[in-house]
């Protein structure tokens, strides 16, 4: 499953033609050349996996029974809001993090490892929004260890802004933005 | 005549380039007045001569260095009386150009620089770009030799590219290549997250960025000639490349191995990763200054982020702002240090964050832009140029501050929200 998403990801990568040169461009004897880059192949030729052949029928039933399983565990989890530029988990959020602990605990989840993906709102743009949402995630893992979950599970994340739920600049929105969510790794 | 004026503002010039946070309210008498003809052929686009025009004017207008006029004047090359003195503009410099296609979509560029007093040529050369999309380089080049030939303080961070990360979507984003007024723009990656790119040399010719596209947050290193990538390091959580030392060797790193970020100095040669900070809360984006023996970075640990500076292979530390409760990102250059600075700790106030300059050698602290958000500010090699993001309601734009002449420039982005710059 790792391999085949990894294998995808790297697929969708594209690096094109870079800016080879710049000043030899302009120039008095007319000598100047751009580099065409070979940037798109050689990329093609790191990714150069063909998930489709990898897999049996079998297989793909045994993936798609896990997958399964694990869109229905993460939709039983449930997002834990912050306050603007804090990250320490709100004591109404206290309960939210015991439930998600309970189904992380639960037979079901036991064998999926867990991520926590921090995300910060619009404001600000730049590392410590990024930092910001790690420490979002590191404080929800604190919680969930705190509540029975092993912490050798859980991993950590930071989307910063990247990832908004809610698109509208508005109090709302990015109140529902400044979160931790959660998702399942086989 | 004209080299009086021109010696006059090349030493007010020098007289106040001591020091730029000081702010300079009156600082030359007269700038050299200068209008623009276009002595291309009839045949030629006229909307390709008219962004042309647009860029070469808007180039010395944000030199600061020239009263620059509008208006678009058609001449021939070769001038007449008329054409070599417009004495109704009462110019004092006439930069004359002739474009031309060449074969393999070259473009030729003829340039006259004319004294407008004399009706003299003082000023004669010919470029050629090979690249028709990157015409604005080539109004670029122009700009920083007729700044050059006035003797004005140098203008070639112009010809620098920046390097951008745009968003496109949630956990989407690409990283571009442009000019500063973003007038060439040139995707270089995109798929999937990619972030915080950072040149890796003065040369412009390799560049970090950060992938999300793994298990882990990835540093890696593109070389832009062969389009080679290089994988850096990869860290749980968070790992970002702040900062290139000026012999491009080590890197200042943000990352968060254990979940906490701290700052770590990674040595290319040797491959090892020494951690410069330790505390629990965050430390993020380092500086290198004082030639590379200090560094500067954000911290929270006085509750807010503020900025810190510290000598590598010491633990003590240094407060360097005094003001404001929100200042979270930064950028510096020798004893310079410009900065982000929320003006209001909630965030539905307006006129939101601000930039403010200060040196480490003086207590002076002045302020940068007036309202709006502007953010991500970088320093130019020159010193005295500051490249910003600004965000406006739905769109964000390049940022251009000069620090002598006291003034800002925006180059607003169409399509996309930038996230981070590098220059």
């Amino acid at each position: 499953m790792k391999k085949i998403a990894l294998a995808g990801l790297t697929l969708s990568l594209l690096i094109f033609s870079g800016c080879s040169q710049k000043n030899p461009e302009i120039d008095m004897d007319k000598s100047g050349s751009t580099t065409v880059s070979t940037a798109d192949q050689k990329v093609s030729d790191i990714s150069g996996v063909d998930a489709n052949t990898m897999h049996s029928q079998n297989m793909q039933n045994a993936q798609n029974a896990i997958e399964s399983m694990i869109a229905n565990l993460e939709s039983k989890t449930a997002k834990v809001f912050f306050d603007f530029d804090k990250y320490v988990v709100r004591e109404d959020m206290q309960p939210v993090v015991a439930t998600n602990a309970q189904i992380f605990n639960s037979t079901d989840a036991q064998a999926f490892s867990i991520k926590v993906e921090g995300n910060s709102d619009e404001w600000g743009t730049d590392e410590y929004n990024y930092a910001l949402g790690l420490k979002r995630a590191k404080s929800v893992k604190d919680s969930l260890v705190a509540q029975g979950v092993a912490g050798e599970r859980i991993m950590m994340v930071s989307y910063g802004e990247s990832n908004p739920t809610c698109k509208e600049s508005n109090k709302t929105c990015w109140a529902q933005n400044r979160r931790a969510e959660f998702k399942l790794l086989p | 005549m004209i080299k009086k004026f021109i010696m006059l503002f090349v030493l007010t010039c020098s007289l106040v380039a001591y020091d730029s946070t000081v702010e300079i309210v009156k600082r030359m008498d007269r700038l050299p007045k200068i209008i623009f003809q276009d002595a291309s052929s009839e045949n030629m686009q006229q909307g390709f001569l008219q962004k042309f025009h647009k860029i070469i004017a808007g180039d010395l207008r944000v030199s600061s260095h020239f009263l620059v006029d509008d208006t678009y004047f058609k001449s021939s090359f070769d001038g007449n009386l008329q054409e070599n003195f417009m004495s109704e503009t009462k110019s004092d410099l006439i930069l004359r150009y002739q474009l031309s296609f060449q074969e393999d979509e070259n473009i030729l560029a003829k340039i006259k620089l004319i004294n407008a007093k004399n009706g003299q040529t003082d000023f004669y050369k010919i470029y050629q770009i090979s690249d028709t999309q990157r015409y604005p380089f080539l109004a670029h080049k122009i700009a920083v030799d007729i700044n050059a030939y006035i003797g004005a303080p140098d203008i070639k961070w112009m010809e620098q590219f920046v390097i951008f990360a745009k968003y496109t979507d949630a956990k989407q984003s690409e990283i571009v290549i442009s000019d500063y007024t973003l007038s060439f723009q040139k995707t270089v990656l995109k798929g999937g997250l990619n972030i915080f790119p950072k040149w890796a040399n003065k040369n412009q010719d390799a560049f970090y960025y950060t992938s999300y596209n793994g298990a882990k947050p990835t540093l890696f290193k593109v070389y832009l000639s062969s389009g080679k990538r290089e994988r850096v390091y990869a860290s749980d959580g968070m790992i970002v490349c702040s900062d290139v030392s000026k012999d491009g060797n080590k890197l200042l790193v943000t990352m968060a191995p254990q979940g906490q970020t701290d700052i770590f100095l990674y040595d290319l040669t040797s491959k090892k990763m020494q951690k410069l900070t330790q505390y629990q809360g965050i430390d993020v984006g380092a500086n290198f200054i004082d030639d590379d023996s200090r560094i500067v970075f954000v911290s929270d640990r006085l509750g807010y982020p503020n900025i810190f500076a510290k000598t590598i292979g010491d633990s003590s530390l240094e407060q360097m702002v005094y003001h404001g409760k929100n200042n979270n990102s930064l950028s510096a250059i020798e004893n310079y240090i410009v900065y982000s600075s929320r003006e209001k700790e909630s965030e539905f106030g307006s006129g939101t964050f601000n930039l403010y300059l200060i040196s480490t050698q003086t207590d002076f602290i002045r302020q940068l832009t007036a309202s709006g958000v502007n953010l991500y500010p970088r320093f130019a090699d020159d010193k005295e140029t500051i490249l910003y993001i600004k965000y406006l309601k739905d769109q964000s734009a390049l940022g251009v501050i000069r620090l002598n002449a006291n003034k800002s420039y925006h180059f607003p982005l169409k399509v996309g929200k930038i996230q981070s710059i590098d220059w």
